[in-house]
């Protein structure tokens, strides 16, 4: 199930962070320090040729780094900006957490559209907030 | 298919936003035309290449443009792209819908009457495509394309917009 | 009728409200603004309505308004307005709008709540109205981007001009 998701912005800012779990505020500081350890992971992935020259390369980056007790998966948009989903046993397969990325970056596209929402900011919206506990109940 | 609506509402809408900037004194009106093509750009690129794999280099990116973003944008794809290979890339849109109620009447008045009836349809142009350069340039921004967006129309609704990357 | 995304002129509406915002700063010079637009696009619009609806004359407010409701807001926005709330003498009603390309992915945040984000709207309707002689009042009573379910608009009748037929021979 997954236990934190983030959306890091174009300059590795990050603009929403939630966790899913019981637990002290302690794992909130420690899925920070997860999620921002994961980028290195996804800058390393994104530095990586293309399988073949004219391969269209992919908006899901599979998984990033497992950490004692989790798994960390990436996926990049277009636009730069990086959602980081952390998980825990039962690790779901690959094609289950490509759909839940899309669903996410939908999620995050409709969040993106509200003229009151400036790019690059953290986004406070309370209907992606919700869309985001859907998905991740889905689970 | 993505929820519809009538072209009117557009063309209306940015007929009477150019026209009701250009009516105030407060602030610049292309200053202000501008920002509003820009921030619609920047989403409509996060809409429409959330499906799409990802891009790449720069002419990947314009591409896209003339292509995938023209299209849902405009409703059909840039009819010629060149490029003098050094960033700047010249797009030409035979038919560019959002001039389309805007062309030169095909038996003008002759002499000086019909220069000063082709220059303010130029004019004119220029004004109502302060919008779409600046919904191409936010898009272009947004995809990690940083670039002057120009257009002229000397003759609508065939238009160009010039795009130049701006060096790092 | 040619179409567009929808989502093209929600987000240039959108971008174009937030400017508003940032230049005039004060609320409700934005709600008088977008109704005063909205009045020049619909003065502009009634002409493919009712060339396109092929309508003839109107018999009377009430069928004018449901025309309007049904015709013309699924015409231009692809949607519908139901008509309520008909007073004794027929002359006000309300427009009742359930789905509104204009709302879509629209948060008012918390300053704004005086804000009438779709006023453009009251100003089209009444544009519209006045060119075939129907003068009008019309503003938002309950508004889905402030709390509530729907998006009602008061619609009031204020005079006919003599003059009823806009394609009168010997005009």
């Amino acid at each position: 199930m997954i236990v934190c998701a983030a959306v890091i912005g174009q300059a590795n800012n990050p603009l929403y962070l939630e966790t899913f779990q019981q637990g002290s505020s302690d794992d909130a500081l420690r899925f920070h320090y997860i999620v921002h350890c994961s980028l290195d992971a996804v800058e390393e992935k994104l530095a990586l040729p293309r399988k073949s020259p004219g391969e269209p390369s992919d908006a899901y980056l599979g998984l990033l780094y497992p950490t004692e007790d989790y798994k960390v998966f990436g996926y990049v948009t277009n636009t730069r900006v990086k959602f980081i989903l952390v998980v825990d046993e039962p690790v779901p397969k690959d094609e289950e957490m490509r759909m839940i990325f899309k669903r996410f970056h939908a999620a995050y596209v409709d969040a993106v559209c509200n003229p009151f929402y400036s790019v690059n900011t953290p986004l406070t919206s309370s209907s992606f907030d919700a869309s985001v506990r859907t998905i991740i109940m889905t689970l | 298919m993505p929820r519809q609506c009538s072209e009117t509402c557009l063309e209306l809408l940015a007929l009477e936003l150019v026209r009701a900037y250009g009516r105030q004194s407060r602030v610049p009106p292309a200053a202000a035309v501008d920002a509003i093509g820009f921030r619609t750009g920047r989403q409509l690129a996060e809409r429409y290449t959330a499906n799409r794999a990802r891009l790449g280099e720069p002419l990947e990116v314009i591409k896209f443009v003339c292509k995938e973003f023209w299209m849902e944008v405009f409703r059909k794809q840039v009819d010629n792209l060149r490029t003098n290979h050094r960033g700047t890339f010249v797009l030409k849109d035979n038919t560019f819908r959002w001039l389309a109620k805007l062309s030169v009447d095909p038996a003008p008045p002759a002499g000086a009457a019909a220069t000063r009836a082709v220059a303010s349809v130029a004019e004119l142009a220029r004004d109502y495509l302060v919008l779409p350069c600046a919904l191409v340039r936010g898009a272009l921004a947004h995809l990690g394309v940083n670039a002057a967006v120009t257009a002229e129309a000397a003759v609508p609704p065939a238009c160009e917009f010039t795009v130049t990357i701006k060096p790092r | 009728m040619e179409t567009i995304n929808a989502e093209i002129f929600t987000l240039t509406y959108g971008s174009m409200v937030r400017q508003l915002i940032a230049d005039l700063e004060d609320i409700s010079a934005v709600n008088k603004q977008l109704d005063e637009m909205g009045y020049n696009i619909g003065i502009r619009l009634i002409d493919e309505f009712l060339a396109k609806s092929k309508t003839g004359k109107c018999g009377d407010f009430r069928e004018t308004v449901d025309r309007v409701a049904k015709v013309g807001f699924r015409m231009f926005l692809n949607t519908t307005a139901a008509v309520t709330n008909w007073n004794a003498e027929g002359t006000e009603c309300s427009l009742i709008l359930e789905d509104n390309p204009l709302t879509d992915f629209v948060e008012l945040p918390e300053g704004c709540q005086n804000l009438v984000y779709c006023n453009v709207l009251c100003g089209v309707i009444r544009g519209a109205l006045e060119q075939v002689s129907i003068n009008t009042e019309c503003s938002f009573v309950r508004d889905v981007l402030r709390g509530s379910d729907v998006s009602e608009l008061r619609l009031k009748l204020l005079s006919l001009n003599k003059e009823e037929y806009p394609f009168k021979d010997d005009d």
